[in-house]
């Protein structure tokens, strides 16, 4: 692949453009579905392509073809986009200056998913619907989700970078549904791992582990109660409090999103109460969405995004460093050859502070204590929304009854100030899917910590 | 660049390969892709992207037991390759004794219209110029404004199917979009992002209509205001409602949840299930739709289905699997992910019959309530019991008939079927989206909790 790749770049350099970069890609990806026990899907696929991106006279032009033998044409045609382009910018699009680097990375999987035989995924996926099935008479639907690749992505660029890279993944997904009477409840839980291979699955993310997982928290859910609308001191554990690094203030830290965003101008300033800390850590090793170098062969690194409650960092990719005169981070992404990279987030966490666990609960009268999320989303205003699938109600004090179909909302900028307290102990990370435009998986976390009233609004009856 | 011909003959040999290997039966689907688009960043273009492919994917059985494969290579060597993949999986899967087969030859519907040769002709130039009108246009429509996001672009596409009951057949469609996404500073943080498009089958897209809507709703939320908590009239941009419908009302509505014991409605067939001015048709066939195609992704034929008639629940929606599990008929809704060779139920474009006033007319007899563009967390509600709870953002407040300010952190929660049944008015324009021919609704008694 480098071969074809180099020749591509090599026939270009008279063409007009000051940087072209190639990445391409062949592996072997799967996806099974299991409805019901049921096999619904079972794709397995060789899949191969080239992204071409040129940058000519201050634009971009990008093409992405799965024809790798025609890359001549794919190279013309990406730097003949970014022609058409160019006359209309008011300012050229620069980059910043990177070290180059030529490396093979390896990863050492002890199972490579792509040899391991299809009937020990099915048995993975049969020992998990019945681990759910049997928790509790009332799970009416199981469906459970695998994905795995095994692959090698290949990066030159026309400044003399060029990475071979490992891409791997393992993941599994299940959705359970349960129903008592006319009362329905639905969860889903989800792990993944991009450094190891089935082994993963196998002793981490097993069929018990997981599954119960799921199981428990759509009874929980059947067994909750409404709730209360309005703001409450909220206790937010680490699934949930990872999803807000993420949603809530990850977001608004990406270099592209910030200009127009809550935290535009405000690098420098305080924007979270005392003792608050947040990063976005690209070497946080074995943890999903980390790898050495980003999709622009840049070095990944740790941003402080929020140091001792100061907005410090930026999270960039080549072009955003240049604009805002920041240092590159290793944030630039892509999905796959279909995409172009663009800056996500890897690893993002709030850092430990100085509480007992327990000690965050003494002192709420009433309160709510979430510790799984279903899904979130952020706007550039800093509002925010997570669904959460398990919640409990905090009632002097102590942890008190569950509750269903919860949902927690905020201006990220105001919540921040709300911090009141932030436990000191270690915490597990969670994997999400990120949407922007194209999907990154990530791995999000944090201590648990709490929202002193007004920090968190609670949607529910008025 | 392949042609209709060579995609529907391609699939027609990967069904031959297959059952000369030994498959009970097989289908396949091809679709070739070519894209050109613009990205717009900070009121610029930041850059013009081509996206040229073709994707083919094969479902099998071996007696009763299903393999699938994928391949981006439209060749015969990698077609065959790829039904090998399918069969090697179907023999290790488990067997599936609700299987009874794939679709058999029908008659399909013309539409005129999907198909236009501008499209195809489309150039990066042409595509710059238009979204250089946008910025230029979008800039001067409201001062502070920023064009954040956005672009323009043209597509074209070709689908062949075939499989081993003899139906085959092809077709091939073309669009053309503008997107803009709007943002302003605010005295102390910004407004949301409020983003308009046009999506037609052509290339009349019309920009003014889009730089209008954004700049209207950029003035109103630079200017900010209060919510209150209670039980409130909101009216529903079909971007916000859409949203919340795909992930509750229309979970309910797909067969397969119908048949697990995964639908809130699946015994309601028959009943009033939303206020009687409400009526939802999943309509295949629309004619200016971009969803629209004359089959799905198992070669049936798109149809007209009404899931809800003034208020009564008539149709769920089905793909062959299901249909024949249930002893039904599919309604031509399957659609297929391509690479993960997953085959689900999806609406097509679901158009909501409009009612008879116009918008401004509704809103200026509101005393106090809400206009809410768009909602943020649809994704998080609980699909089966139909709970919601999610953020209006953009959200407006209207106070004595008139929209007055955006409003942050306003929440609305509910369950879809109550708040179906307190729809109370339907705006008379539609107002097309994607996969939506809809007009505002404005809903009565929703549960609204303001940020203090």
């Amino acid at each position: 692949m480098f071969d074809i790749l180099e020749n591509a770049i090599e026939k270009s350099r008279n063409l007009g453009a000051s940087y072209i970069e190639a990445r391409g890609e062949t592996g072997f990806i799967e996806y099974i579905q299991m409805d019901d026990s049921r096999i619904n899907a079972l794709t397995q696929r060789i899949e191969r392509g080239v992204a071409i991106r040129a940058l000519v006279d201050g634009a971009w032009g990008f093409v992405t073809t799965g024809d790798i033998d025609k890359l001549d044409k794919a190279v013309s045609d990406a730097i003949s986009m970014a022609k058409a382009a160019a006359p209309s910018r008011r300012e050229p699009i620069e980059l910043a200056e990177v070290k180059t680097f030529e490396e093979v990375v390896k990863a050492n999987p002890e199972k490579d998913p792509r040899h391991v035989p299809i009937e020990e995924k099915i048995k993975y996926m049969n020992d998990m619907t019945k681990v759910i099935r049997d928790y509790d008479p009332r799970i009416t639907a199981v469906t459970v989700k695998i994905r795995t690749a095994s692959g090698q992505k290949y990066l030159i660029t026309s400044e003399g970078t060029k990475i071979q890279s490992p891409s791997l993944l393992v993941w599994t997904y299940p959705w359970v549904s349960a129903k008592d009477g006319p009362k329905m409840s639905a969860a889903r839980y989800e792990d993944a791992s991009t450094h190891q291979g089935w082994e993963y699955l196998e002793r981490v993310a097993t069929p018990e582990v997981i599954g119960t997982a799921a199981a428990k928290r759509a009874k929980l859910q059947l067994e909750g109660v409404s709730a209360k609308a309005g703001a409450f001191p909220c206790i937010c554990a680490p699934r949930v409090i990872g999803t807000l690094a993420h949603e809530a203030l990850g977001h608004l830290a990406e270099a592209d999103l910030t200009v127009t965003s809550a935290f535009g101008g405000k690098v420098g300033e305080v924007v979270a109460a005392e003792g608050v800390s947040m990063t976005d850590d690209g070497t946080n090793a074995g943890k999903v969405g980390v790898s050495k170098y980003d999709d622009e062969g840049v070095l990944s690194s740790r941003v402080e995004i929020i140091k001792d409650s100061v907005l410090t960092e930026l999270m960039t990719n080549r072009e955003y460093a240049k604009k805002i005169n920041q240092r590159t981070t290793g944030n630039a992404r892509a999905e796959s050859y279909l995409y172009p990279p663009i800056i996500r987030m890897r690893s993002t966490q709030f850092e430990l502070g100085n509480y007992a666990r327990e000690e965050l609960f003494e002192g709420i009268d009433f309160g709510y204590y979430c510790v799984d999320f279903r899904g979130g989303q952020a706007q550039t205003n800093a509002s925010f929304q997570v669904g959460i699938q398990e919640a409990y109600e905090i009632v002097n004090g102590e942890i008190g009854r569950p509750v269903m179909d919860l949902s927690i909302s905020g201006i990220a900028t105001d919540s921040l100030m709300k911090i009141d307290a932030v436990a000191k102990e270690p915490f597990e990370y969670e994997i999400g899917r990120c949407g922007k435009g194209q999907e990154a998986l990530v791995s999000s976390g944090g201590p648990d910590i709490r929202f002193a009233v007004g920090g968190i609004t609670f949607g529910g009856k008025a | 660049m392949v042609t209709e011909t060579q995609l529907l003959e391609l699939c027609q040999y990967i069904v031959t390969v297959g059952k000369d290997a030994g498959a009970t039966a097989i289908e396949a689907l091809a679709k070739y892709e070519n894209q050109i688009d613009t990205d717009i960043e900070l009121s610029q273009i930041s850059s013009v992207n081509q996206r040229i492919g073709t994707g083919i994917a094969i479902r099998l059985y071996m007696d009763k037991k299903m393999g699938s494969a994928f391949t981006n290579i439209p060749s015969k060597e990698s077609a065959k390759e790829a039904v090998n993949l399918a069969i090697a999986a179907a023999k290790v899967t488990t067997e599936d004794p609700d299987w009874v087969g794939f679709s058999h030859p029908q008659k399909y519907a013309s539409v005129d219209g999907l198909w236009h040769k501008g499209v195809v002709d489309a150039n990066p130039g042409e595509m710059v110029a238009s979204t250089g009108e946008i910025i230029t246009k979008g800039t001067q429509s409201e001062p502070g404004i920023i064009i954040a996001g956005g672009g323009a672009g043209a597509f074209s596409g070709i689908s062949a199917y075939a499989n081993s009951n003899d139906v085959a057949a092809s077709e091939k469609g073309t669009g053309a979009f503008i997107v803009e996404v709007g943002i302003a500073r605010t005295e102390t943080s910004t407004t949301p992002m409020v983003v308009d498009y046009d999506i037609k089958r052509g290339l009349n897209i019309d920009i003014d209509k889009i730089v209008k809507t954004v700049a209207d709703q950029i003035r109103l939320l630079k200017i900010p205001a209060k919510g209150k908590t209670g039980k409130y009239k909101v009216i529903l941009h079909p971007q916000a409602y859409s949203q919340l419908f795909t992930y509750t009302l229309l979970q309910g509505a797909r067969g397969d949840n119908v048949a697990r014991g995964k639908s809130m409605i699946a015994d309601k067939i028959g009943d009033t299930i939303a206020s009687e001015i409400f009526t939802l048709v999943d309509d295949g066939l629309y004619p200016t739709s971009p969803a629209t195609s004359i089959f799905d992704d198992e070669g049936v034929p798109r149809q007209r289905t009404p899931i809800i008639e003034d208020g009564v629940l008539r149709s769920f929606i089905w793909d062959t699997y299901w249909a024949n599990k249930m002893d039904l008929k599919s309604t031509g809704n399957a659609t297929r992910n391509m690479r993960q060779g997953l085959v689900e139920i999806d609406p097509t474009t679901l158009v909501i019959e409009p009612g008879t006033r116009e918008i401004e007319d509704i809103i200026s007899e509101i005393d106090y309530g809400y206009y809410i563009q768009s909602v943020q967390g649809a994704h998080s509600s609980n699909p089966e019991s139909g709970d919601f709870s999610v953020v209006g953002n953009p959200a407006i407040l209207i106070e004595n008939g008139k929209m007055v300010g955006g409003i942050d952190g306003l929440m609305i929660s509910g369950n879809i079927f109550d708040l179906l049944k307190n729809v109370v008015e339907i705006a008379k324009t539609a107002i097309p989206l994607f996969s939506w021919v809809a007009p505002e609704i404005m809903v009565k008694d929703i549960d609204v909790v303001a940020k203090d």
